[in-house]
């Protein structure tokens, strides 16, 4: 099966047939075993298609939607998504695996097929107008959670925020695809507007205090499915990256950083398990919205990294305080609970999730704080050590909730005929999940390379529409050329590059010439050469140079479009 | 690439701990821990074939170089198919501290498989001293700051999880919490001297920086970097190696078992800081200023240490201490340039204080053992310093050694007591946003549980 169209609808069948099956009357554990054979084939197709280069290439294209600017992909599949799909479907594998048994409902489990699905659809999109449903049918799907009265006052808050953030966002795509589409200042406010919508949605400091009053006293579960795939940075890259001027991009900047700090402070204090991490996540997010908005090749790289990171590391970590509460009830993290003898797997999991997202050495979490601060301080020589501050606070705040929830006790605060261990297909779930977070970060190569692939991908887009505004570092293809990967451009710039040095100009050091500033061995490890380009002058050139004169090519042979 | 003999057997030394923390780990993870049966014997022989690998090639290469060599593995093919650059610094410092680490690592290896017989932590215990050894052998041989921080940060939680090893009590927990807490600080102080190092020279190649006298003005540092960087490094140092004024965390690392004190606040862990910084004499060479600041905390340390340490009550802080002053004399020796005399002291007083911990806890029995010989009580050592001060300064050095000089009582009130108040009031305008009263919140959790204790 070479046919992407193909993949992308065996995608799109298997959460809507669970939904669908949802409705059969099947017994809540037959539903539950469906829907996580379900996820497990959508991971293996995601995966397959996330290796395959030839269905990496893909797109249908439309001006119907789109602005000024040129045809908006209605559907495709790029470097940034491709990686995303399996993303997407992992999250609802560990949603649907370990959810406790008395948080199972059948509407809970038809919810978490239907956001994977809206998040499944935004992913392989960049479409404004798409994206703006999707976003209100994600909405949509989080605030359904929150129906019963119990929930009602959260259900209103996040209501108000994500309302308004859906109100910003629906003015700025109006305002792009209508007048902004003739006129630059028009164009800049729709951007501005979008960056709002991003900024709450993401709960970035002004806009966060919906985040740990939904997490602490609304339902975890939904947050967690909600908050993890992140489709405010999924809007951020693909909406305002490529549009917005260097000034709005470091404000955003500033805000994460600041934003990181103050998540990872706060979740320090925080006297329920819950809360703390509704702070852990606005602080995860935040490092994720700095390194997108850093306009730096390096933080854009190391943003993209964090993102999957961090969303499978807090939703792996939110998940096993869901599995906590299901068993103790209400967390508090002012006393030791103990029961580490009783459920070491679980406190393993807790421990081994929270230091992936502290950026400890040997998990993917590393490797993408690695290229962040490198990128933060090269953007901000100062205020870049955030990032520093931010993950130090992190790591106290998660030791801290591993030694509350599992430690500092003999007996744990439960009653002894209690089962506290984990289900067989809990606690493979989590070992996965653990595995897959060590094994990245002790072999990041090749999610790295695709990521950087991703980045060179969005700074092209925006150095095409903003030439003026192009990162330091990083030249646009020649003029002409118009930014479209059509046949006839997309030959000449191949052939041209024949003759002059390659596009990028972020290099690597070769034996015997001192490297460029400010980059580290990871960056230096993870390059790849051209295959088939000498080194001219002892330099090479970065790793998506190969991607770079070959992709359009590629792109265009297997297009179906 | 693997090219010499030289890099396969500094490849097998590094290589066999990291073996041995993948296997337990893994076998953890997975719900299966390995059993005393296997886990003992696995832990000596790969100790023992790290040791013998990193002494071997400590021959080779006083056999066929004399000056410092980088071994890089991993990612330098030219097709670009490699994975995590590990960069190796190759020199007869670095591979004599590297074999001293996994022959003591070794030792107490050995010990604790007895020691801790039937413990039932006992598979935990060897994950984390894997997690120990790894990070001590990139701490030792590390040829890029990356390299140096992944082991920075490998013997910082393994010694943290360690003190917390009796986690069924709350004070070991809250005591490995604050230990944690100076050890973020120190480990941000790090990461932070690193990135500065990478902007400010364009490189991290600890070859370039620390490989030699004068390396540090070949990558261009001007004084300014250069002194900021040396002193970030002393902060890390600081909270490593419990140096003034983080010296606070040393007594409640105790909490954990005594081989696993031993190992870190006897021999290994506490002169990660001092290797460090004996590494760096080149760059503190190029920043006198930083070096008369590590001079003064090495000094004061040693200092405070000597006299807390006339006053401990139970046997392992009075050696915690024992071990600071030696370590601030170390660091004092280090600023003054005395470099091969700081790395015998430091050798020696390892390997020394290694010895006295471990047999700390039959010091009863062999006091005992003692008196029975020779028929009577041991005559009364030491005071001569005593009977130089007044008896008024005397009191009230003592009333300030007791309280071990204020330091926690002076971090709680001026950091982390505005620090929580702080937090606690941002969380509680976050509360009001949402339309719930203000209020003060609640205390954290180790302190709550601190009072209990």
């Amino acid at each position: 099966m070479t046919d992407p169209r193909a993949w992308i609808g065996l995608l799109i069948a298997l959460p809507l047939a669970s939904a669908v099956a949802s409705y059969l009357p099947l017994t809540l554990d037959r539903l539950r075993r469906l829907m996580v054979i379900s996820a497990a084939a959508m991971l293996a197709a995601a995966l397959v298609v996330a290796v395959s280069p030839p269905l990496r290439a893909f797109s249908v294209r439309t001006d119907v939607l789109g602005w000024a600017s040129g045809a908006e992909a209605l559907v495709r599949i790029d470097a940034l998504s491709a990686v995303l799909l399996p993303f997407a479907a992992g999250l609802w594998l560990l949603t649907v695996a370990v959810t406790p048994r008395a948080a199972l409902d059948r509407a809970q489990l038809r919810r978490t097929a239907v956001a994977t699905l809206v998040t499944l659809a935004a992913f392989l999109t960049e479409s404004a107008v798409a994206l703006l449903v999707l976003w209100l049918a994600s909405i949509w799907t989080f605030l359904s959670a929150l129906g019963d009265p119990s929930h009602r006052h959260q259900r209103r808050i996040a209501a108000a925020y994500l309302g308004f953030s859906t109100l910003l966002f629906a003015l700025g795509v109006v305002l792009l695809i209508g007048p902004g589409a003739r006129s630059a200042r028009l164009e800049a406010l729709g951007v501005w507007l979008l960056a709002g919508a991003a900024l709450v949605r993401k709960g970035i400091v002004p806009f966060h205090a919906w985040v740990p009053e939904v997490f602490d006293h609304g339902r975890l579960g939904p947050a967690i499915l909600f908050s993890a795939p992140q489709l405010g940075a999924y809007v951020t890259v693909v909406l305002i990256v490529p549009h917005a001027s260097a000034g709005l991009l470091r404000l955003i900047a500033l805000l994460a950083l600041g934003t990181a700090v103050y998540g990872a402070a706060l979740a320090l204090v925080q006297a329920s398990a819950r809360r703390a991490c509704g702070y852990l996540f606005i602080s995860q997010s935040a490092l994720v919205m700095a390194g997108l908005d850093c306009t730096s090749e390096r933080a854009l790289t190391g943003g993209l990294v964090l993102w999957l990171s961090a969303g499978l590391a807090f939703a792996g970590l939110a998940r096993c305080v869901l599995v906590l509460e299901a068993r103790r009830g209400r967390l508090d993290l002012t006393t030791f609970h103990g029961g580490y003898a009783r459920m070491p797997v679980l406190a393993i999991s807790f421990l081994a999730m929270g230091l992936a997202c502290t950026g400890f050495p040997g998990t993917l979490g590393f490797v993408g704080q690695e290229l962040l601060v490198d990128g933060a301080v090269e953007a901000f020589p100062v205020l870049g050590f955030a990032v520093v501050l931010a993950s130090a606070l992190t790591g106290l705040a998660v030791l801290r909730m591993y030694f509350s929830l599992f430690c500092g006790r003999a007996e744990t605060l439960a009653h002894a005929g209690l089962r506290l261990g984990l289900a067989r297909r809990e606690a493979w779930t989590f070992a996965a999940l653990v595995f897959a977070l060590v094994g990245f970060g002790v072999l990041p190569h090749p999610l790295v390379d695709s990521r950087i692939a991703a980045s060179d991908d969005i700074l092209r887009a925006r150095s095409l529409r903003l030439p003026a505004e192009a990162t330091p570092g990083f030249r646009p293809p020649p003029a002409g050329d118009g930014g479209q990967t059509e046949a006839g451009s997309a030959g000449a710039r191949d052939r041209e590059l024949d003759g002059r040095q390659p596009v990028m100009t972020h290099q690597r050091r070769t034996e015997g010439v001192e490297a460029p500033r400010g980059q580290s061995a990871t960056m230096r490890a993870l390059r790849v050469a051209p295959p088939d380009r000498p080194a001219r002058n002892g330099w090479r050139p970065a790793m998506p140079a190969r991607r770079l004169w070959h992709d359009p090519d590629s792109r265009l042979s297997s297009r179906h479009g | 690439m693997m090219t010499s003999p030289l890099a396969g057997l500094v490849l097998a030394g590094i290589g066999a701990p990291l073996v041995l923390l993948v296997v337990l780990g893994g076998a953890s993870v997975l719900n299966r821990p390995l059993g005393e049966r296997w886990t003992g014997p696995l832990a000596a022989s790969m100790l023992t074939l790290s040791c013998a690998a990193l002494l071997a090639a400590l021959v080779v290469h006083g056999a066929t170089s004399a000056g410092a060599r980088l071994l890089s593995y991993g990612a330098r093919s030219g097709g670009g198919d490699g994975g995590i650059a590990l960069e190796l610094l190759v020199d007869p410092l670095s591979l004599a501290f590297a074999a001293l680490s996994a022959a003591i690592a070794g030792v107490v290896s050995a010990f604790s498989n007895r020691y801790l017989h039937r413990e039932p932590g006992y598979s935990r215990y060897f994950v984390l001293l894997a997690m120990f050894v790894t990070g001590m052998l990139f701490v030792a041989l590390a040829g890029n700051v990356e390299v140096l921080f992944i082991g920075w940060e490998f013997v910082g939680l393994s010694s943290a999880l360690l003190v917390a090893f009796f986690h069924e009590r709350p004070a070991p927990v809250s005591n490995a919490l604050r230990v944690f807490s100076v050890y973020r600080i120190s480990d941000a102080a790090m990461l932070s001297a690193a990135v500065l190092l990478r902007h400010a020279a364009g490189t991290d190649s600890l070859a370039l920086l620390f490989g030699g006298a004068g390396a540090a003005s070949a990558v261009a540092l001007t004084q300014g970097n250069a002194t900021l960087i040396a002193v970030l490094l002393i902060v890390a140092v600081a909270g490593k190696s419990a140096l003034l004024p983080f010296s606070g965390w040393l007594p409640r690392a105790m909490e954990g078992p005594t081989p696993s004190s031993a190992v870190y606040y006897g021999s290994l862990s506490i002169h990660a800081g001092c290797f460090l910084l004996l590494r760096s004499a080149p760059l503190l060479a190029h920043a006198p200023a930083a070096a008369l600041l590590a001079g003064a905390l090495g000094g004061a340390t040693a200092v405070f240490a000597g006299l807390t340490t006339r006053v401990q009550s139970d046997v392992k802080s009075s050696l915690a201490y024992a071990s600071l002053t030696q370590v601030g004399l170390i660091i004092a020796e280090i600023a003054c340039g005395w470099t091969t005399l700081a790395f015998v002291h430091m050798v020696g007083h390892a390997c020394f204080r290694l010895l006295q911990f471990l047999s700390a806890p039959n010091v009863l029995h062999d006091l005992h053992g003692m008196e029975d010989a020779i028929g009577d009580r041991p005559a009364r050592s030491g005071g001569l310093l005593e009977t130089l001060a007044p008896e008024s300064v005397r009191r009230r050095l003592f009333l300030a050694v007791l309280e071990r000089g204020f330091l926690d009582s002076i971090l709680e009130r001026a950091v982390v007591q505005p620090f929580e108040r702080t937090a606690r009031r941002l969380t509680s305008l976050d509360r009001w946003l949402c339309g719930a009263p203000m209020s003060a919140g609640q205390p954290m959790a180790f302190e709550a549980e601190s009072r209990d204790d």
